[in-house]
């Protein structure tokens, strides 16, 4: 099994790379591809069983934009194709047509999913969060966290959402869809180790991703100890959640 | 204007009532003051000279240090070093700074600035000297990212304002290009590795083309030298260049210009090193000579530890307080406390309790916070307590810590109770600047358990 990481030399906000840390505690046996800003993205000519890409810097954003745009049709054709990709916080929006700050344009997004960001530096939206999403086998918890400096509007939350939110923001403040599933292509906005907050996402995954059977995640039982604690908490009546 | 002395007036009236009521008058005078007058930054007047220290780390040391420093002149200083560096804070300041007539009684004004205050704080004034110490990560909520507070400050920094930078934090060298500056920094440390081993390491990748930086050395973090091998890009040389550190005489040397002269430091941790040298510099840079900052450092005093030790019977209990969500700050306490010699054990109280009853901690900052340094089996006991206890057993499964060295503690007041108390073994308590009292009162327990158990009495 081969797990490509994008550039987590500058993808790496927010304690992000501990999802990458969590899956190579739970799967021994698979090789991590690291690859640098400067290198050629693997699954871009080879097979591999995951994309990883985490949250990064405004700068970044515009940066990594720029270096998969000339690649974008291979990639819509791998997420067709039906690639696993797990894409957190910001790094989504390189996915969507395009990036504005104050009304102002700042790059072209790959434009694979019809949404746009709009982000105010001079705001921070934070909240813990809980969403619930419908892997098939039932309704599942999700929980974390969003530290972000705007938000993602268009068709493309509508029609594919990841997750519906039950706490916290939505994918925007007006709706509770949360994030886009199509295929294999995950995406959310929610920001920080989500895997490590959220074994049962990481199990699913592992299972019905990427075909590991009787195989529970690394520190199974004080992850969900700490998962379980966490559903319980905030979902208090009266819960305050954003920050 | 009538406002405006209104403003200035009513705030003067709540410093004489908070201190009739034994209450610190460092922010709500201010808070009084811009309710009255949204611009009363703009009209109170302010000393001729301003300098400014900003950075994530070590503000108020440095602040501390050139206040002290500038005791021995004939200056009137006016400083923040117990306050507020806020905008509520520095309203507070400059209201103190003038009398009824709002006429400024002070000659120089040092200011501890919060990097992120920048843009409501920069239109009302503009220093004459601004130091960056550094730039890391710090709260996600707020701070985002190190790079985001550097865009801040470039754009809302004043085109007049010179900068005394740490040329070893190259994110802090990024601030603002077109202001004129100087640099400080350290030219070796025994210390010095040429390998990050902390999770966080946010300079990982030229700012110039991108490809991957080597360091050359380093101290934490990114703070150290580095260079690139692609394009040649490399750590900016620095005016001010601390060498031959010295723990012993705790004096290191200087190198400016091609002359070296020694200053005292005030302590032999890393981040102090730095605060000595960044002291040494602004002074030089404020104008004073090189024989004058030797003698006004030479006042500073010396911390021989930046641990609050207490003995109780045959035990030792070290206070320490690690701010809550700062993964930088908690890791360079981690390392240091790692370092020292001797069994341990360790009780975390970094619980942000102000989220806990509003919302909820984010708790990211722990995978950036480098737990791995406990791995260190010196540590027999690491108890973790609070709302969060359960997230923090786990990280430290991740950091490879054992778990039969692991207390998960949900109440505080189980937390003495949880300790081994073994001889020869010091107690470490870590608390935020949420959990203040709270491990007030549980330093109380344990000491009060010590000194029974020391007596060989029931516990």
């Amino acid at each position: 099994m081969r797990i490509e990481v994008l550039f987590p030399e500058i993808c790496n906000l927010y304690g992000e790379l501990a999802n990458v840390r969590y899956l190579r505690e739970s799967l021994p046996d698979a090789e991590f591809v690291e690859t640098p800003f400067t290198g050629q993205p693997v699954f871009l000519t080879e097979d591999v069983d995951l994309v990883y890409m985490g949250t990064m810097t405004e700068q970044a954003q515009v940066l990594i934009s720029e270096k998969l745009m000339p690649y974008r049709d291979v990639i819509r054709n791998r997420i067709d194709d039906g690639m696993n990709f797990l894409i957190t916080g910001n790094a989504l929006e390189v996915f969507g047509k395009r990036i504005l700050e104050d009304g102002k344009h700042i790059c072209d997004g790959l434009g694979i999913f019809d949404f746009e960001s709009r982000r105010d530096k001079r705001k921070r939206y934070n909240c813990i969060y809980v969403g619930e999403f419908d892997s098939g086998e039932g309704i599942m918890k999700v929980v974390g966290y969003k530290s972000l400096f705007g938000f993602a509007y268009g068709n493309a939350f509508k029609e594919h959402a990841f997750l519906n939110t039950t706490l916290g923001y939505g994918i925007n403040k007006e709706i509770s869809e949360e994030g886009i599933y199509v295929n294999n292509f995950i995406a959310t906005y929610i920001t920080g180790p989500l895997l490590v907050l959220n074994p049962p996402l990481l199990e699913w995954i592992m299972r019905e991703k990427l075909g590991v059977e009787g195989r529970k995640p690394a520190f199974y039982d004080d992850a969900m100890k700490a998962y379980e604690y966490r559903v319980e908490e905030y979902t208090r009546p009266g819960k305050g959640w954003e920050y | 204007m009538i406002r405006f002395y209104i403003a200035l007036w009513a705030s003067k009236l709540s410093v004489i009532a908070l201190k009739l009521t034994g209450h610190n008058a460092t922010d709500f005078p201010g808070t009084v003051a811009l309710k009255l007058c949204p611009n009363f930054l703009k009209y109170v007047s302010k000393p001729s000279r301003i300098i400014g220290i900003t950075g994530t780390n070590g503000k108020t040391t440095v602040t501390n240090m050139i206040t002290d420093a500038l005791a021995a002149t004939d200056l009137k200083v006016l400083s923040n070093k117990e306050g507020s560096n806020i905008k509520t804070g520095i309203a507070t300041i400059f209201m103190k700074g003038v009398n009824v007539f709002n006429r400024s009684t002070y000659d120089l004004a040092v200011l501890e600035i919060d990097e992120r205050s920048a843009p409501v704080l920069f239109p009302y004034f503009k220093p004459e000297i601004l130091v960056i110490n550094n730039l890391t990560r710090d709260s996600t909520m707020r701070n985002a990212h190190p790079e985001f507070i550097a865009g801040i400050l470039t754009e809302e920094l004043p085109k007049t304002t010179k900068l005394v930078i740490n040329g070893d934090d190259l994110i802090a060298c990024s601030v603002a290009p077109e202001n004129e500056r100087v640099y400080f920094g350290i030219d070796s440390l025994d210390t010095d590795t040429d390998k990050c081993i902390n999770l966080i390491n946010d300079m990982r990748v030229c700012p110039k083309c991108h490809s991957k930086l080597e360091f050359d050395k380093v101290r934490y973090h990114h703070i150290g030298k580095v260079h690139c091998p692609s394009c040649g890009f490399k750590s900016p040389e620095c005016k001010y260049s601390g060498s031959n550190a010295d723990f012993d005489r705790m004096m290191i040397d200087i190198t400016e210009n091609g002359k070296t002269y020694s200053v005292k430091l005030i302590n032999d941790s890393v981040f102090n090193i730095y605060n000595s040298v960044c002291t040494t510099a602004l002074l030089r840079e404020m104008g004073y000579s090189a024989e004058d900052v030797v003698e006004m450092m030479s006042v500073l005093s010396i911390v021989k530890s930046r641990l609050d030790e207490k003995k109780a019977g045959s035990y030792t209990l070290i206070r320490q307080l690690a701010k809550d969500k700062n993964a930088l700050a908690t890791s360079r306490v981690l390392d240091y406390i790692s370092s020292r010699p001797g069994r341990k054990e360790i009780i975390m109280m970094m619980n942000c309790l102000h989220d806990t009853v509003q919302w909820s901690e984010n708790t990211c900052w722990l995978y950036d916070c480098d737990f791995e340094f406990l791995k260190n089996e010196d540590f027999v006991r690491i108890i973790v307590t609070g709302e969060r206890c359960l997230d923090y057993v786990l990280r430290l499964r991740f950091a490879g810590v054992d778990m039969s060295r692991i207390k998960a503690v949900f109440n505080y007041d189980d937390i003495a109770g949880a300790l081994k108390l073994e001889e020869g073994t010091d107690v470490y308590l870590l608390n935020g600047t949420d959990s203040i009292k709270a491990a007030d009162k549980v330093e109380a327990e344990i000491l009060e358990r010590m000194r029974k158990k020391s007596e060989g009495g029931m516990e």
